[in-house]
């Protein structure tokens, strides 16, 4: 006669559906829930209209460079030249030719100007440019007069050394969207909008498992420190319990994901028609929803849906040991930081590029829901790649649920001291 | 047809929780489990409830594994009350049943029902976390029973209550029982299980060291006592000069004298008229389930068990 052999018929439903539907009601009835989307929605719509209002602030306003040399034909000519190459954007350059070089840059020091650029002819008959940059210009600009004064300085050139037949090549941009055909054009637009969509599906991903997984190990700790847990565990099995639990803490994370982005989304979709309204007709602005497409949409929320299942069971386990709230700093932080780990490859996924180790990233279940999303909105991505990663995470998800059924079955009873790793490996084990 | 605890064991770590434990329920009946903190009556109800798992032995109903039978076979009032704090009462009675597959319909109409018999129909729209111990006591009650179950696992059901409530409840288990419920419950309080019980199991250390019907245990303690009253004398020192008689419960209205086997309780009649004391109260009764079980057990009911305290909630 042993514990091993027989068990009871427990199906899976109605419970957990009985079980989801009281946890959905009672988070989206909760005050924590009304105020907390309220405040998102405000947040999320601040963002959105966030281009708009750099706009309007930066109507108007010209980026200052002084171009200062001894000679004053040389600084004039330089300022034509650069006048050409530079590109007039949103804040179009004003170039401003001035002589002494340590005024010019007390200029920069004191924010009347954006920057100063000395130019001085060496005895070769080469010019040199030295920039001196206040805290109002980034990258783009540096990289905006590196390749003006560039420029500049072959024409320069070949009015002394006259050059025959020389054109402005042509400079055309295609990024490869798939292994099959060549690509399509690149549009500074779309790819722009790539860019953001990536990031905000990274970050909701990311912040839904963080902030939801803990409502789920807050759940299990509030029944255990409450004692409901022991009727609970006599009326439920514990594998109904812990789905019922990730389901309906789920769904009311995803009902707040959808009243935050809706919104968000309205508003971006009409950004064009807000931007003429606001500064006028004739400007327009770039939809953030550019690179928006069914498929990327999917892809969101599989990973949402596979990626909080995954998250739920880990964070079910870790609260069922745990006797009071108060404990659940214990495991916020180990958790929060293997979900911070996979975020931090998906913002390298965007403004680094996609390397060897993201894409590796980007199988590891763990981390493809923050990663490949990314991915699928600013990169390249196979099929068998999106199937490997999809399944991995599916397998591991099962895995790891049967684990934590486990664990939450022995753990939901213990009362006591803290846990340690050991407690957990015990429970896992069913000891 | 009875519930059957065969040979239970189960260890936490190096504590042995339970040791070969083994007795009986017969069906229909109220069954008293008696045994100081950290006997092994939690563990042992948790592993009938299938909550726990045994280490060695098996708990059969009606023949049946306890850990193929359906949840609904069992209701269950832990020791622990717990209810959710911020939720009404009528929707958590409603939302229990639910998960023994109650619609809830009519778990609604049986939870006003009940509540109405315990006096209460006002808390259906009360938060859980407004109620008085003792109320919340009934709540649980009436959870365990809502989805009509063949069993009832008390753990100290009558800890904390006030005479009016424990009367109600007493109320309510014989009412259970008529209704042929089987009824097993944990307490320390030996007046209770005296009213109620007609079998009994105490364990100590997760053995059981006697169990059965309360009466033949009783006879087979031998021993009998006497309670008796006499007027301007409520010490009755004289009482340890009868031979093989001695006070266990010295009291202002009665006192409880306890006789050796084979003494008859005449002689302390006759002791007391040969004094020319005048007895106003002489009543012969068998031995107490107190003192039976500190027999078995060595100390008190309420006091703990040493072995046992780092077992978890056991």
């Amino acid at each position: 006669m042993t514990n091993s052999v027989p068990a009871r018929d427990d199906p899976a439903f109605p419970n957990i559906s009985i079980i989801a539907r009281r946890e959905y009601r009672e988070l989206v009835r909760g005050r924590l829930f009304k105020v907390s989307t309220l405040i998102l929605i405000t947040l999320v719509l601040l963002i959105a209209i966030l281009p708009i209002g750099v706009r309007v602030f930066q109507r108007g306003q010209t980026t200052q460079v002084a171009v200062v040399a001894a000679d004053s034909v040389l600084a004039n000519r330089t300022i034509d030249h650069l006048r050409t190459f530079l590109p007039q954007g949103d804040r179009p350059y004003e170039l401003i030719a001035m002589r002494d070089p340590a005024a010019s840059i007390e200029q920069v020091n004191d924010r009347n100007l954006d920057a100063a650029l000395e130019v001085e002819r060496q005895p070769s008959g080469r010019l040199s440019f030295t920039v001196h940059l206040g805290e109002t210009l980034g990258q783009t600009a540096l990289a905006d007069l590196g390749f003006a004064t560039f420029a500049t300085a072959i024409i320069d050139f070949s009015e002394r050394n006259p050059v025959v037949g020389f054109e402005v090549p042509d400079f055309n941009v295609v990024r490869g969207s798939s292994s099959a055909g060549r690509g399509s054009a690149f549009d500074p637009a779309v790819f722009a909008s790539r860019l953001i969509v990536g990031a905000v599906f990274g970050f909701l991903i990311f912040l839904s498992i963080v902030i939801y997984g803990m409502w789920v190990a807050q759940g299990v700790v509030a029944e255990k420190q409450s004692r409901v847990m022991e009727l609970l565990i006599s009326a439920a099995s514990a594998r109904q319990l812990v789905v019922g639990k990730a389901v309906g803490i789920g769904l009311a994370g995803a009902t707040q994901t959808l009243l935050v982005l809706v919104p968000a989304l309205a508003v971006l979709a009409v950004e064009d028609i807000l931007a003429k309204v606001v500064l006028g007709q004739g400007v327009g602005i770039d939809s953030s929803l550019k690179a928006l497409s069914p498929g990327l949409l999917l892809g969101f929320a599989s990973y949402y849906v596979l990626g909080f299942a995954l998250y739920a069971f880990v964070y079910a386990a870790a609260g069922s040991l745990l006797s009071r709230a108060e404990d659940l700093q214990i495991v916020a932080l180990p958790l929060a930081i293997i979900a911070i780990v996979g975020y931090f490859q998906a913002i390298l996924a965007l403004t680094g590029g996609i390397t060897v180790f993201i894409r590796l990233a980007s199988y590891v279940p763990f981390w493809s829901p923050f990663v490949m999303i990314t991915r699928l909105a600013v990169g390249r991505v196979e099929p068998w790649e999106i199937a490997l990663s999809l399944g991995l995470l599916a397998a591991t998800i099962v895995i790891v649920g049967v684990i934590a059924i486990r664990i939450y079955a022995a753990g939901v009873l213990l009362y006591g001291q803290r846990p340690g790793l050991r407690a957990y490996v015990a429970a896992a084990r069913g000891r | 047809m009875s519930l059957l605890i065969h040979h239970l064991d189960k260890r936490f770590g190096a504590v042995v929780a339970l040791d070969g434990l083994t007795f009986e329920v017969p069906q229909g009946q109220v069954f008293g489990f008696l045994g100081a903190n950290g006997a092994g009556k939690t563990t042992t109800m948790r592993i009938v409830l299938g909550v726990l798992h045994a280490d060695r032995g098996i708990v059969t109903w009606k023949g049946r594994d306890s850990r193929i039978l359906p949840r609904s076979t069992w209701g269950y009032l832990p020791e622990e009350r717990g209810l959710y704090p911020r939720m009404k009462v009528i929707d958590q009675l409603v939302y229990f049943a639910s998960l023994y597959a109650v619609p809830p319909d009519q778990a609604r109409r049986n939870a006003l029902d009940w509540l109405a018999r315990f006096r209460v129909p006002e808390l259906a729209k009360r938060r859980a976390d407004t109620l008085s111990k003792g109320n919340q006591q009934k709540i649980q009650l009436i959870s365990a029973v809502l989805h009509d179950p063949e069993v009832l696992l008390m753990d100290e059901p009558f800890t904390g209550l006030d005479p009016v409530n424990v009367a109600l409840l007493r109320e309510a288990f014989l009412e259970l029982r008529d209704q042929g419920k089987t009824l097993i419950f944990s307490t320390h309080q030996m007046e209770t299980v005296e009213a109620l019980c007609e079998s009994i199991a105490i364990v100590d250390r997760g053995r059981v060291m006697i169990g059965g019907p309360v009466r033949d245990i009783r006879r087979a303690a031998g021993r009998r006592l006497v309670k008796l009253a006499v007027e301007g004398d409520h010490r009755l020192g004289w009482i340890n000069d009868v031979p093989g008689a001695r006070i266990l419960r010295p009291g202002i209205d009665r006192t409880e004298v306890e006789l050796d086997e084979g003494v008859d309780p005449d002689v302390v009649l006759s002791a007391a008229l040969a004094r020319g004391a005048t007895v106003t109260h002489f009543e012969v009764a068998e031995a107490s389930l107190e003192q039976i079980f500190i027999d078995h057990v060595g100390r008190p009911s309420d006091e703990e068990t040493h072995l046992a305290t780092t077992e978890p909630a056991a």
